[in-house]
């Protein structure tokens, strides 16, 4: 068992630049993540020269792998060829034709001062104004604070006078919103006491979540729309 | 006539035009001698300096602190500090909890029901029985 920690011991060592210089995935198929703050390369090359991946390789314990450094080493490798998920790219939307009377009132639209928008981040929507800060109900993996975030799937744009409302989603080509990611924020620790009936016993079960937080830096309605739309 | 402070004309939020990280410094506290501090010892030698060089805004201070537990102080720009206790830790939960401090606000915990917080106006407005067309029962 000991020699079992120490090899694995061993074998991280060399993977431990990993997080900080790790390669990008795309968070999620709604969201794409540009990076302007610290460009950071991304080398798919790394997944595939390997002949024999070590799990730590994996992209899918990519993330269990900072948690825990012992009880890595699995008992022996399977002959089977690991499975390599790559980062996967949103499924391309063909553009559709503009309505005509979008292209007429999307200046005017675009005129009046303030917009509000309804962001869909995982299937939720979130309706923000510039300026903004949302506390998403989950940790996005592979993000950092100072990444800025494009969202390009929304449900309604409006201003004052006016809204444009998807169907379901507003065209991606109208509307440039983006988002800064601020950080991590935890919850204050839940407590759930677990008792049954007639038995004194109670047992106290502690939780702790942390959710990421996004500034919304930009909310832009786009009135050069190309001539194809 | 009384003196009246300067009202304030903006409020201060990151990520709006410029993100500033919040975490201004962090300090590691070790002991040569205690077992305790031997993952801790494993972190400064072998990932703090790779964080150290990936984070440059991050002021980092390495200093001992013999016959006690190791600690990692993240000091924040709001003037708060928050400090973890990394005893007994292997490198990578040490860096699991250098990163938790990197991403915090300095703020305390809180719980929120509702995602987005917003100081801005509304922006359509307050709706109001007296305008628009009216409605007829």
């Amino acid at each position: 068992m000991s020699r079992a920690l120490l090899r694995s011991v061993l074998e991280l060592r060399p993977a431990v630049p990993r997080p900080i210089a790790s390669p990008r995935i795309l968070p999620a198929t709604q969201i794409r993540a540009l990076q302007t703050q610290t460009p950071r390369q991304f080398n798919p090359t790394a997944q595939f020269v390997d002949p024999q991946p070590r799990p730590s390789q994996l992209p899918e314990q990519s993330t269990s792998s900072l948690s825990s450094s012992s009880q890595r080493e699995p008992p022996k490798q399977k002959p089977n060829p690991p499975r390599v998920r790559l980062p996967t790219t949103p499924p391309e939307i063909t553009p559709q034709k503009l309505d005509p009377s979008v292209k007429s009132l999307l200046p005017l639209l675009a005129a009046q001062p303030a917009h509000y928008i309804t962001i869909h981040i995982h299937g939720r929507p979130y309706l923000v104004t510039e300026g903004d800060a949302v506390r998403l109900p989950f940790l996005m993996p592979d993000v950092q604070p100072g990444d800025v975030l494009r969202l390009n799937r929304a449900s309604t744009l409006g201003s004052r006078d006016f809204t444009l409302k998807g169907s379901p989603w507003v065209d991606e080509r109208l509307f440039e919103c983006r988002a800064v990611v601020t950080g991590t924020e935890q919850e204050p620790v839940r407590v759930m006491i677990k008792k049954k009936r007639r038995c004194r016993r109670k047992k106290h079960v502690f939780s702790q979540h942390r959710y990421t937080t996004l500034t919304i830096s930009e909310v832009k309605v786009v009135t050069e729309v190309p001539e194809d739309a | 006539m009384t003196i009246r402070g300067l009202p304030q004309i903006s409020t201060g939020r990151n990520g709006v035009g410029a993100f500033i990280l919040q975490c201004k410094r962090l300090d590691f506290h070790y002991c040569d001698w205690a077992g305790s501090s031997r993952g801790m010892n494993g972190f400064i030698k072998s990932l703090l300096p790779k964080f150290a060089a990936a984070h440059p805004q991050i002021e980092i201070t390495v200093s001992p602190r013999p016959r006690k537990h190791p600690v990692v102080v993240g000091h924040y720009v709001n003037g708060k500090t928050k400090s973890i206790e990394v005893k007994n830790m292997e490198p990578m939960q040490v860096l699991q909890k250098v990163k938790l401090l990197r991403d915090a606000s300095g703020e305390k915990d809180k719980r929120t029901t509702k995602p987005v917080t917003s100081i801005n106006e509304s922006v359509r407005g307050i709706w109001s029985p007296y305008h628009g067309n009216g409605m007829r029962v």
